[in-house]
């Protein structure tokens, strides 16, 4: 049976969702689209100057898949609370793997809240993004 | 010695205007990967209830970036100058947001910035700055206040 917010546990998975891969054009597009111009993420030559081997992507564009990741699952205006941190660079080419894990459900306020202990990882099992969402059913 | 401006602890930015627009919405959700249409068709968001294109959960930074290019085009600093930030050894450490409700197309919302303090975790390897941002709709009061680390890698 699909984990929905109205049938999910504690210790539920919710559906997961990937994003990718993160090509060069995607991060030129999320630099224009967001107003992030930082050029660690666009410019090779500012990147090889700042001792990176390569440009990488916006944390920002991972954390947006944590985003559609819980919206897909409760609909954007029932997210109450979204968290990340940032645990690793996630390079070109990566594809980013999004999960959730029911770990709380409570009563509060008149309403019905989930804690979803939130995860990115990219292909060779690198996690990016340790995060928690709260949502209301 | 870390590379942030720390007399700016405490510093709150004086408040700027930013209105969402639909194209610029638009144009963040196909972006991400965004395929719900509330976020793409003012007609498919009215459908679904909303006054106009939803702005996805993490539009709320891109308000905030969009408020500091304002200020800057203003002759005021954005918030990195403010803080001295230095792009070669800058890595944002987390993000976190409190959503106390939605953001439309047509918004006109308020930005502010408060610089909350400085940290020198990993024995001084890594320094952090601090911030919070709080959007504000005149009528519908706060939307989102968004919290964030932003580290300078110094070892």
């Amino acid at each position: 049976m699909t984990v929905t917010p109205q049938n999910a546990k504690v210790g539920d998975m919710i559906p997961d969702h990937k994003f990718g891969p993160v090509t060069r054009t995607t991060l030129a597009l999320y630099a224009g689209a967001s107003g992030d111009h930082n050029p660690i993420h666009i410019d090779l030559d500012f990147a090889k100057n700042a001792g990176m081997p390569d440009v990488f992507a916006h944390g920002m564009l991972s954390m947006a898949q944590l985003g559609r990741l819980v919206s897909n699952f409760a609909g954007q205006d029932k997210i109450r609370h979204l968290d990340t941190r940032f645990t690793a660079i996630t390079p070109v080419g990566a594809t980013v793997d999004c999960t959730g894990e029911v770990t709380d459900r409570r009563e509060e306020g008149g309403e019905t809240l989930l804690t979803l202990k939130l995860a990115a990882h990219i292909d060779d099992g690198t996690q990016t993004l340790k995060g928690e969402a709260v949502i209301a059913v | 010695m870390g590379i942030f401006d720390r007399s700016t602890q405490g510093h709150v930015t004086p408040p700027v205007e930013v209105t969402l627009e639909r194209g610029a919405i638009a144009f963040f959700a196909e972006t991400i990967g965004e395929t719900d249409p509330v976020h793409l068709d003012v007609e498919a968001a009215q459908a679904a209830g909303h006054p106009d294109v939803l702005a996805p959960a993490t539009y709320a930074v891109v308000v905030g970036t969009f408020a500091g290019q304002k200020a800057a085009r203003q002759g005021q600093p954005d918030l990195l100058t403010l803080i001295n930030g230095d792009l070669r050894v800058l890595l944002h450490g987390t993000e976190a947001y409190d959503y106390h409700g939605p953001m439309f197309a047509g918004d006109t919302v308020t930005v502010q910035n408060e610089v909350t303090g400085f940290s020198d975790p990993k024995g001084g390897k890594l320094e952090i700055a601090h911030v919070t941002t709080r959007i504000t709709h005149p009528e519908r009061g706060p939307i989102v206040t968004a919290t964030r680390g932003i580290i300078h890698r110094l070892g």
